[in-house]
Order: C-alpha cells, then sequence, then structure tokens
C-alpha cells in the first residue's frame, strides 16, 4: 500500500540526544496503527529523512550535539505541527544535572573527538531551536497521552493534577515529622504518601499519568510538570505550594523539604519548564501543554 | 580510498557504519556510535540513594537493568542481602524486559529484513490473512505489550520503573494481580510461538536467498545467567572460549581483571576484548552458555536450535533466532513464576547506608550489564556503567569486515552492501544510549 493510497494522516518521530523511552511508550499504544500513517520513526522505520508532507512532527531529546540542531531544523522545516515530547525535549531533562562548571569542563573535554559531532555546552529544549506547537510532558508520557496529543480533536479528560488521580486518602491526624527517605519504608496502600512522610509532589503536578507511580507506592517525582494553575509562573511558586501543603499536613521542617526538592532526582523535573526552558523564552502557556 | 557510510536505523540510539575500501580490499570497518549525554559525569555528588530512580534514565529500553544493576551496587556498598521474594520479584521485572526488547527486536527490527520492506508497519498483507487475524505489526505489538505490563505489575512504573529499592522491593504481587496478568501471558504465548515461527521459516529463506548467516569465526562468549535454568538476577559471569569450553568464570567486582576497555577515536561508546580476544554478550551467548532453559516450550526451541546448527554456533544471525527462544523462555517463565505466591512475606529489609564501593550485575537482554558506585560522604564520587553493547564492539566491526569482504570486490560494490550492513548490526541488537551513556 503506497503511502498515497492510505490516506491516513502522516506523523514522524525525530529522536534527539535521548533515553528512547518516550517512543517505547508510543510503541505501548497500538491504537495509533489504524489511525495514521508512521512515515519517520529511525527506531523502528529505514527511512532517513522526514518526508516533506507529514502533518505532525514529534520530537523526543534534547539538543545535545550540532547534529541534532541540524536534524531539528531540518525536520521541523517541512512539518505543519511540531510536539515537543517528553522532559528532554521540553527542558533538557536529565542532563541538565551536569548543568554545572566542574561537569561541564570534564564533559566537554572527553567529548572532541575528530569523527563525531560537536557537543554544545549543554543539552538545549527543543524549542531553543525550532517554534513547538505542543508540549507533551512526562518521563515518558503514558500510551494514552501520546494517542491524545495526536488527534487533539477527541476529547481527553484529565485530572488537573495526579493527586486527583491517584485514590489515596488524605488523613489529618497523621502528620510525619520528618521526610521518610525515597528508599526507605513501605508505603502503606489507600493512605496518602505524604502523611506517610514521603516527598510527593502530586499535590501540583499536572494530571494525566493515572497517577501510575503514587498508585504503586512510589512518590510523585512531578515528570509531567506543574500543573495549569502554575505553568505560566517561575518554579519558584511551584515550590513555594509544594512546601505549603506540607506545612498544611506535616510537622516536617520546611528547611528539610526545601532541601529535599532541590536533589538531583527531583529537581530534573521541578524545573523543567520555566527556568531551564525559560532564561530568554517566556513562560509556556497553559494553552500549549498538555 | 573509498570511504561509505551507512546511516543505521531499526536500532536503539544513533550510529553509523564507516567503510574504507582501497582497490577492492576492505581497510576497516568503523561502527561509530554518535550521540554522548554524559551521565558518569552528571551523576556525580548526587546522593548514592537517588540513583535507582536517576539511572533507568540512561536508556528508555534498558531501564529496567539499570535500576536492578543500581539498587544491586548500592546493597553490595552498604552490606545487605534482600529477601528471597525480592530476588524473584527483580526477576520478574528482569523477564518482563527480556520479552519486551527480545519481541521489539525480533518483530520490529528484524522482521523487515526478512520481508524486504523498511518497516513491519509498511508490511503489505493479504486482505485474507488481515481478516484472520490481526496484522503482523499489532500481533508484535501486543506481545511487546506483556512485557511492559509485567514491567508495570513488579516495578509500578512502565518504563523507568520504581518498585526495587535498597534492601528488596516495595511490594509483592498478590494474586489478585497476578491474575489477569497470567491470563495475558496464556493468550499471547502461542502468539508469540506463532510468530516466531513464521520469523524462523523466513530466516531459513532469507539465508537461502544471500547464501549466509554472516560472520562464523569461532569466538569467546560471556554471559552471567546460569547453564540450567537461567535467572536473570544474576550474581556472576561466565566466559566460553571458541570450542565451546568454560573458560572462567568471576564476581562483577572483577571484571577489571578480565575485561578491558579501550576508547576510540571516532566512536562515543570506546570497546571491550576478554584478555585482547573479541568476544559476543547476548542472546547467542545465553543460548551457547546454556544446557536447558526449563521451560517445555523454549526447551523444544532449544533442542531444534542445538540440533540445527551445533552447540556453541557461531554465525551471527543466529543471535535472532536465540531471541525467540529467550521470548518464549521469559513468557513461559512469567507464567510459573506468577502461579506461585509472591506476596508471602515482607519483600525488603533495613539498611545503614555507608561509604565504600559497590557492585551491581544483572543479565540485561544485550548481556552482563554491572554498574560500580564509589561513594563518599553519602555522594557519588564515581559511578562507572560496564556495558553489555561495548562487549560486542569488535565483534560487530568483524562481522561488517566480513560482509564487506563479501560484497565488495576490485570492480563493484555490490548494492546489496547496505542491507548487509543492516542486518549485520541488528543481529547484535546494540543499545546506543547504554553504550555511550
Amino acid at each position: 500500500m503506497s503511502d498515497a493510497e492510505s490516506g491516513l494522516p502522516k506523523f514522524a518521530i525525530l529522536q534527539l540526544s535521548g533515553c528512547a523511552g518516550c517512543e517505547v511508550s508510543l510503541l505501548n499504544a497500538s491504537e495509533w496503527v489504524e489511525k495514521f500513517r508512521l512515515v519517520y520513526m529511525p527506531l523502528v522505520i529505514s527511512t532517513h529523512h522526514v518526508p516533506h508532507d507529514v502533518e505532525v512532527l514529534l520530537v523526543s531529546g534534547g539538543v545535545r550535539n550540532n547534529e541534532d540542531v541540524y536534524h531539528l531544523q531540518r525536520a521541523a522545516k517541512n512539518v505543519k505541527k511540531v510536539i515537543a515530547v517528553g522532559t528532554c525535549a521540553i527542558s533538557g531533562g536529565v542532563t541538565n544535572l551536569g548543568d554545572r562548571d566542574e561537569v561541564r569542563e570534564v564533559f566537554l573535554s572527553q567529548s572532541g573527538r575528530l569523527h563525531l559531532p560537536q557537543m554544545l555546552s549543554k543539552t538545549h529544549p527543543v524549542d531553543a531551536f525550532v517554534d513547538v506547537d505542543l508540549y507533551l510532558p512526562g518521563c515518558p508520557p503514558t500510551p494514552e497521552l501520546f494517542m491524545a496529543a495526536l488527534q487533539p480533536d477527541q476529547e481527553f479528560k484529565a485530572s488537573g493534577i495526579v493527586c486527583g488521580e491517584c485514590g489515596r486518602r488524605k488523613l489529618t491526624d497523621m502528620r510525619p515529622k520528618h521526610l521518610t527517605g525515597f528508599q526507605s519504608g513501605e508505603a502503606q496502600p489507600d493512605i496518602c504518601l505524604i502523611n506517610q512522610g514521603y516527598l510527593c509532589v502530586g499535590t501540583s503536578t499536572r494530571g494525566g499519568c493515572r497517577a501510575i507511580c503514587t498508585r504503586a507506592g512510589h512518590p510523585c517525582v512531578g515528570c509531567r510538570g506543574p500543573s495549569n494553575a502554575f505553568i505560566e509562573k517561575e518554579s519558584s511558586v511551584w515550590l513555594e505550594n509544594i512546601q505549603r501543603v506540607f506545612e498544611r499536613m506535616t510537622d516536617i521542617p520546611a528547611g528539610e523539604v526545601n532541601e529535599a526538592l532541590r536533589s538531583p532526582q527531583l529537581s530534573m523535573f521541578l524545573f523543567q519548564f520555566s527556568d531551564y526552558a525559560g532564561g530568554m523564552h517566556q513562560p509556556c502557556s497553559k494553552n500549549k501543554v498538555l | 580510498m573509498t570511504t561509505l557510510t551507512f546511516p543505521l536505523s531499526r536500532i536503539e540510539g544513533h550510529a553509523r557504519v564507516v567503510i574504507e575500501v582501497e582497490a577492492g580490499n576492505v581497510l576497516a570497518s568503523q561502527f561509530q556510535a554518535v550521540e554522548l549525554r554524559g551521565f558518569r559525569h552528571f551523576v556525580q555528588g548526587t546522593p548514592a540513594e537517588q540513583m535507582p530512580v536517576i539511572v533507568p534514565r540512561i536508556c528508555g529500553v534498558c531501564s529496567t537493568a539499570h535500576h536492578v544493576a543500581s539498587v544491586k551496587a548500592l546493597e553490595d556498598l552498604y552490606g545487605v542481602t534482600p529477601p528471597r521474594l525480592a530476588c524473584d520479584i527483580r526477576e520478574v521485572l528482569l523477564l518482563g524486559q527480556l520479552i519486551q526488547n527480545q519481541a521489539t527486536s525480533l518483530f520490529i527490527f528484524t522482521m523487515p529484513d526478512r520481508a524486504n520492506v523498511e518497516s513491519v508497519f509498511h508490511m503489505d498483507e493479504s486482505e485474507a490473512s488481515k481478516k484472520q487475524q490481526l496484522s503482523i505489526a499489532q500481533r508484535a505489538l501486543k506481545v511487546r505489550k506483556t512485557g511492559t505490563d509485567l514491567i508495570s505489575l513488579a516495578g509500578g512504573q512502565f518504563i523507568h520503573p520504581v518498585k526495587a529499592h535498597i534492601g528488596g522491593v516495595s511490594g509483592g504481587i498478590t494474586r489478585e494481580a497476578a491474575a489477569p496478568m497470567i491470563k495475558e501471558l496464556e493468550e499471547m504465548l502461542p502468539v508469540a510461538c506463532q510468530l516466531f515461527d513464521d520469523y524462523w521459516a523466513m530466516s531459513m529463506a532469507m539465508v537461502e536467498r544471500i547464501g549466509s548467516w554472516g560472520d562464523d569465526e569461532p569466538t569467546y562468549y560471556l554471559a552471567s545467567t546460569q547453564a540450567n535454568k537461567p535467572r536473570f538476577n544474576s550474581c556472576e559471569l561466565r566466559v566460553m572460549g571458541p570450542e565451546g569450553e568454560e573458560r572462567t568464570s568471576f564476581a562483577p567486582s572483577e571484571f577489571d581483571t578480565y575485561l578491558e576497555f579501550h576508547e576510540t577515536e571516532y566512536s562515543y561508546a570506546g570497546s571491550t576484548t576478554y584478555q585482547g580476544q573479541i568476544m559476543r554478550a547476548n542472546s547467542l551467548a545465553r543460548i551457547n552458555l546454556a544446557e536447558n532453559l526449563g521451560t517445555p516450550r523454549a526447551d523444544k526451541y532449544l533442542k531444534r536450535f542445538t540440533s540445527s546448527f551445533g552447540k556453541p554456533a557461531h554465525p551471527i544471525m543466529l543471535f535472532d533466532l536465540c531471541r525467540g527462544i529467550e521470548l518464549v523462555y521469559a513468557m513461559e517463565r512469567c507464567i510459573e513464576m506468577l502461579s506461585e505466591d509472591l506476596n508471602y512475606m515482607d519483600p525488603k529489609v533495613g539498611y545503614t547506608p555507608r561509604d565504600g564501593i559497590g557492585y551491581g550485575l544483572v543479565e540485561a537482554p544485550r548481556g552482563p550489564l554491572i554498574h560500580r558506585y564509589v561513594v563518599e560522604n553519602g555522594l557519588i564520587a564515581d559511578a562507572q556503567f560496564i556495558i553489555p553493547t561495548v562487549h560486542n564492539m569488535r565483534a560487530i566491526e568483524r562481522a561488517l569486515n566480513v560482509a564487506g569482504k563479501r560484497y565488495i570486490s576490485p570492480t563493484a560494490i555490490n548494492t546489496e552492501l547496505e542491507n548487509a550492513v543492516g542486518r549485520v548490526v541488528r543481529a547484535f541488537d546494540p543499545c546506543i544510549a547504554c553504550a555511550t551513556q
């Protein structure tokens, strides 16, 4: 069956420097096979250029080297709509943990090799180089979210926050005095993880993921980014809100919460919109984030 | 000199092959891994206990292996032994990843080579076969999804799992949760076998057409699964010599006595040798090192494989058939494991953090994966990721040389070379995100 005969809307996926987790998530949704024609995705198709008549280009991964820049700019030129998928495409993601002088120096000294792409000094978000029409946050976004992004006219109902999808009960008489480490204890079922001392940020993290982590007993690390209430503001507003939740629900000292929020496993997600993607950019409009 | 450059697809990550030719002779074949993110550098200073959440992001295909290897490295460092139940649940997690990976490699990455198409999503299937059952692409996606569902069940999150904790796992698997998973596996096992039978037949037809199974020179093999009833939540590495003799076994902490890492100017991945020799890891290594797998259908396939190709078997495109045997094994084994009680005790013991050096080993789909952490003041001072794809680098390049010689003559370069390069690389199922981190 030729492209023209199929008559299905065409979409493409450009993978920059990332882990391929976003692509794997898309492969977990099989619904698109009948509804769309995937025309470019090197992970699963042997085609080396994004065709000219593509409706939607999904971009995953961050811009880490000069080949990433080239591939991104060339691909985006041909398409009607660009969707930045996943934390790396939106902010640079996990590699931003290396966005400090001592790491940058070691990294760049190792990476300047003759026949290989030249590394940039940091991983840039996709919107630093091309206009993005829609942001699809998540590490990775769930298959359901991918389908919602590909079919914008279909009604997709997500709660405003992860809490709304979690189903654990909040108790007023269970007030921990210290944080429970991420690796410690065993979460009791059905009771809010904050009541159990876990640093869960699901109270203000964007919903839509069906709370898969918190329902499995792991605190939300905020991979979907801030909810609409905070997305158009600086990340400090989001962080303050999380702190207020902990003041209200626990007796954990504010300093302890504050320090933990800035630790690597959370900071890679908590700063993904306004700070890293920001700089000279405006905060992201909530209408552009799924 | 002629330099031929081949972009690669249907593998994980960004890489290309460069073959240098002079007067019809192949001078060198290079496998160039062209991406780099720098995990080794940027995790320095990270609180050690956060590694199990950060390192799965090395690779969304192999995330489960990194998650478990990380937890095991920290357990080694803190001197903790997880309860048996936790080891079993981690095994389910790793088998889930094996199912997902082998199904992807077989039916999405390499089936198109056998059908002569660019992608399984563009395969031309007759209306009659489509009406009978779902298309090959949809069946392939359903089989691989059983792996993802196992990862969700045992690991919490579906790509970057969260349930392996230092000292165990954060929860058991109840009978109620196991039941629908067993049902799904039982439904999909015959589908997987049917797809694999088709794949086997298509492979035989392809080899008939091209006249070769690829580089078949005897080589060293490296795996961390045992000879009988393999466990992917493994504890020691084993080496087989080119004649099939078991040479040695060693603990993950001894890896640098046996494995030598070499930087490469043209690739961010580098390469490893076993005492200076080319070696191979991944499915063919495990199958060569196996006596039996311990599940009925998989053992039947193993017997058929051994009687067809001998033991040890060396041609590279047998890696692909071995993946099918392992796919069947992993599905059968998960049905067995989930049918037992996986919620019978506290799946976790306590621990006290301390500084030191720790090693964590698992058998990832691509071979033995080791994480080595040096922790000072509770923070990562150094992290090393010893990646199975890197162990295969020299073997990939040798196989590319063999293919190059086959299709390049002083008078012409056969256009089949491009397909051959793809087949060679995909036989090893390299993971570039892992190899370069």
